[in-house]
């Protein structure tokens, strides 16, 4: 959150979606995008994790994005893609999406910032801001947030 | 030149030493007319002292130094063996031994003069015939490792190479004026044990001896070369210095593994008659005589000590030709053979997938592939395996040490110490065997009225065996002491609320003995300063489980007590079961297993509400995984279990699964972070068709 404060400043995100809702992740976190792949299921772990899969013989678990914003269970589909981001120096996360969409370029004054003293709720913890393109909204999802817990 | 780039090999080698003299002195305290032994030491503390000397380490050459003079009272038999000299000798080796690790630490001895050990030494230094101020020079002449002899080998090449150095203009004014000004000048030849790794390094410990004497005025081949290792085993050069052939002499055979030192005293005149280099055999024939001189002199001054330069040669163990490697890169050799097995296993598996349709010779391959891959994951494993000796050999001071401490009488019985195991393994298993033996000493052993009491050796017992055991190394710490009293733990269980009254008359004996392993546990009455603060056996205990191993304890009241620890032989590549559940793979490793059995459903019986199975007369529980799992339930119950007999010390389970498909080779690899990951899941592993398995930890299933 930080980061967003300083102004005149320009960041890329890739913009996913989740049912009907854009999600837009900062890519200097992403490492990579994979389509869908077997997902090998981990009993007993947090529910929103769908299990762990292996992306060049290294074990990544994957969290649905879905669950994690408490919306309900999608469909896996063509368009489903797991997007690989590199919260630590030698930490990888897998996140399911539904689709996603392109990149976008959004500077400080694209951006409302989220405040937690005005009504928003817990689920939107996870969300740093608001980002404004052409005519869409763009929720900008905190990194730290989603992998703090 | 730097020294600190020698440091290690200080470091290494005073380890080594301080070793040898720990294992020593307790030869010689079982043992003291063993002349042998007292040489040993003599040798070892002697070497010490240069090594501290040439490194610059002043409090421990000095400390080394009285150590050494007390031995060689002792040697020259002036002066006998008492139970309080080795008590002083043990102190100072501590003493030693924490200079060591300041240095380890900082490349600094420290500050701490040791003052009191030091007048301690002197004062038994005192009590002989002669006085301890006064190093005896001739002794050290004889400890040094150099052997005296003849100037020319036998094959009838001159030795002296020095005496073949082409000498410039300018080098032999430099001699003359050194002359002139009353300084001696010698030429000499150094020959290096050609069982010395770092020569280099040796040769470097030899120039900085000969700088604290005197000046190197040429040396072949030179100084940058000799540092490059561009040399044989042997160097020669010119020296001036003040002092005399004997004082050269001594200082550069304090350095170690130093073969031969040959030196004598050159003039001038003998240079410019040396120059061509063509001329030099018939200038042999003239010196000849002033050689034989010199060697006279030399031999007459180590006559009475000649069996030293044998016995020194028989101390110094050979050296394997070896190289240091950084245990990284060990790793990333480790990393790449997993890689290459995850790769071979994707091979087998597409092969099998086709069904046979590939020729005989692909198969056969595979199959060689298959060989390769399994040789040379061994052969890796081999590298980073180390003996268990690096750790075990300290023990036998600590329990001497005990010994006194505690006022019992016991010996340490060790075997096995040859057996090998993983680097990361060793690292992390001292403590808890440490632990354990302090036990078996403390809490083990009776005291030695109570063991004449009771008719047994008054000598108390305590054995160490390892050996490995398929995939598993076992250590076994054993003592023949009371055993533990199952009513006094259960008491003292009681005593602390660990448990009830009514849980501890339902508990069997053997759950009892785990409460020893519960945190904040410990039977001693006595809070003694050995153990018995109620940390030790859990953290052995969870130490050990770490390291993927386990601990059993069997005891029989009166006769002694085992304590038995399993390890894995290595930590990233296991032999394991694959199995189904549902549509889901996971791996149980092939250590833990005992059979697999097909039992009918009909056998499963009910007791207290839990699933059993009778096996050869053995209740064993079931486990059904599927449901440990959260698997989907089936619709209909089969008619037959397969079940997994699993084993965790002397209890078993029966895992129930679905299919089995096969014993495999897996990698272990760790589970990303940020997911939690339930204890019963010790890892994941890449199967051959790319998928992941989740490792099943069965220990705690059972």
């Amino acid at each position: 959150m930080a980061e967003l404060t300083h102004s005149d400043e320009i960041k890329q995100y890739i913009v996913t979606k989740l049912g009907n809702e854009q999600y837009g992740i900062d890519i200097s976190y992403v490492d990579n995008i994979v389509r869908m792949q077997k997902i090998t299921r981990v009993p007993k772990t947090q529910p929103y994790f769908m299990g762990v899969i292996n992306l060049r013989g290294e074990i990544i678990p994957v969290m649905s994005m879905r669950s994690k914003l408490e919306m309900e269970e999608g469909e896996i589909t063509n368009t489903t893609r797991i997007i690989i981001i590199r919260p630590e120096q030698n930490a990888l996360l897998g996140l399911l999406v539904d689709e996603v969409r392109e990149v976008v370029t959004l500077s400080e004054e694209d951006v409302e910032k989220v405040s937690y003293d005005n009504g928003w709720d817990d689920s939107n913890f996870f969300v740093t801001g608001v980002g404004k393109y052409k005519d869409t909204l763009i929720s900008l999802i905190n990194i730290n947030g989603i992998i703090d817990d | 030149m730097d020294l600190s780039q020698y440091l290690e090999i200080f470091i290494d080698e005073t380890k080594e030493h301080l070793q040898t003299l720990n294992d020593q002195v307790l030869i010689m305290e079982q043992d003291p007319e063993n002349i042998d032994t007292v040489n040993e030491i003599f040798r070892a503390a002697h070497s010490l002292k240069g090594m501290a000397g040439t490194m610059g380490f002043k409090r421990m050459q000095r400390l080394t130094h009285d150590l050494e003079n007390v031995f060689s009272e002792i040697r020259n038999g002036k002066m006998s063996v008492t139970p309080d000299i080795v008590d002083i000798v043990f102190k100072c080796l501590d003493a030693l031994e924490g200079y060591l690790a300041n240095i380890e630490e900082s490349a600094d001895e420290g500050t701490e003069d040791n003052e009191e050990i030091i007048n301690l030494l002197n004062a038994v230094l005192d009590g002989s015939t002669v006085q301890p101020d006064e190093p005896t020079p001739t002794l050290e002449a004889i400890a040094t490792p150099v052997a005296e002899v003849a100037t020319t080998v036998s094959d009838g090449t001159d030795k002296r190479k020095f005496l073949q150095l082409p000498i410039a203009d300018f080098e032999i004014n430099a001699m003359k004026e050194a002359i002139a000004n009353g300084m001696n000048v010698f030429g000499v030849t150094v020959y290096i044990q050609e069982t010395c790794i770092l020569k280099a390094a040796r040769a470097f410990l030899v120039f900085k001896g000969i700088e604290s004497v005197g000046e190197v005025i040429k040396s072949e081949p030179s100084v940058q070369d000799i540092e490059d290792e561009k040399f044989d085993f042997d160097f020669s050069m010119f020296i001036i210095s003040e002092k005399t052939a004997e004082q050269v002499q001594k200082v550069i055979a304090n350095v170690s593994e130093i073969q031969e030192v040959v030196l004598e005293p050159f003039t001038p005149e003998q240079a410019q008659s040396v120059v061509p280099v063509e001329t030099v055999a018939t200038i042999e024939e003239e010196k000849k005589p002033a050689v034989e001189e010199a060697k006279t002199e030399s031999t007459n001054e180590t006559a009475s000590e000649k069996k030293k330069p044998t016995a020194d040669a028989k101390k110094k163990p050979v050296v394997n030709r070896s190289v240091r490697v950084d245990i990284e890169k060990l790793d990333d050799l480790m990393n790449l053979v997993s890689e290459l097995i995850i790769a071979k296993n994707g091979l087998v598996s597409v092969n099998a997938y086709e069904g046979g349709s590939q020729t005989q010779q692909f198969n056969e391959q595979i199959e060689y592939l298959e060989r390769i891959t399994t040789n040379l994951h061994e052969s890796v494993m081999k590298v980073r395996m180390v003996p268990i000796e690096s750790v075990v050999n300290r023990f036998p001071r600590m329990i001497r040490d005990l010994s006194k401490k505690l006022n019992k009488e016991m010996e340490l019985i060790m075997t096995g110490e040859e057996t090998e195991l993983d680097r990361t393994v060793i690292d992390e298993i001292g403590d808890p065997l440490m632990h354990m033996l302090r036990n078996a000493a403390d809490h083990g052993l009776e005291s030695t009225i109570d063991r004449i009491k009771k008719g047994k050796p008054q000598v108390g017992t305590i054995r160490l065996d390892a050996y490995q055991d398929g995939n598993n190394v076992t250590i076994e710490v054993t003592d023949d002491g009371a055993g533990i009293d199952v009513e006094k733990v259960k008491a003292s269980a009681i005593k602390k609320g660990a448990i009830t009254e009514e849980q501890a008359e339902m508990m069997t004996d053997k759950e009892a003995i785990d409460l020893l392993f519960q945190p904040a546990f410990s039977t001693a009455e006595k809070v003694s300063d050995v153990s018995g603060r109620g940390v030790g056996l859990d953290v052995v205990k969870s130490k050990i489980e770490g390291l993927g191993g386990d601990v059993e304890v069997h005891t029989v009241l009166g006769e002694g007590t085992t304590f038995i620890v399993r390890l894995p032989l290595t930590l990233a590549i296991i032999q394991a079961l694959m199995v189904e559940i549902r549509d889901e793979k996971y791996a149980i490793p092939l250590n833990s297993i005992v059979t697999v059995e097909d039992i009918p459903t009909t056998d499963v019986k009910l007791v207290q509400n839990k699933e059993v199975i009778t096996l050869r007369g053995a209740v064993i529980p079931l486990v059904r995984l599927d449901q440990v799992l959260d698997s989907k339930p089936l619709e209909e119950d089969p008619e037959n279990l397969i079940v997994v007999i699993v084993k965790k010390g002397d209890k078993q389970a029966g895992l129930v699964i679905d299919n089995l498909i096969g014993q495999q080779e897996i990698v272990i690899k760790p589970f990303g972070k940020y997911i939690y990951i339930h204890k019963m899941f010790s890892g994941a592993t890449i199967l051959g068709d790319g998928e992941v398995a989740l490792i099943i930890d069965a220990n705690t299933l059972v």
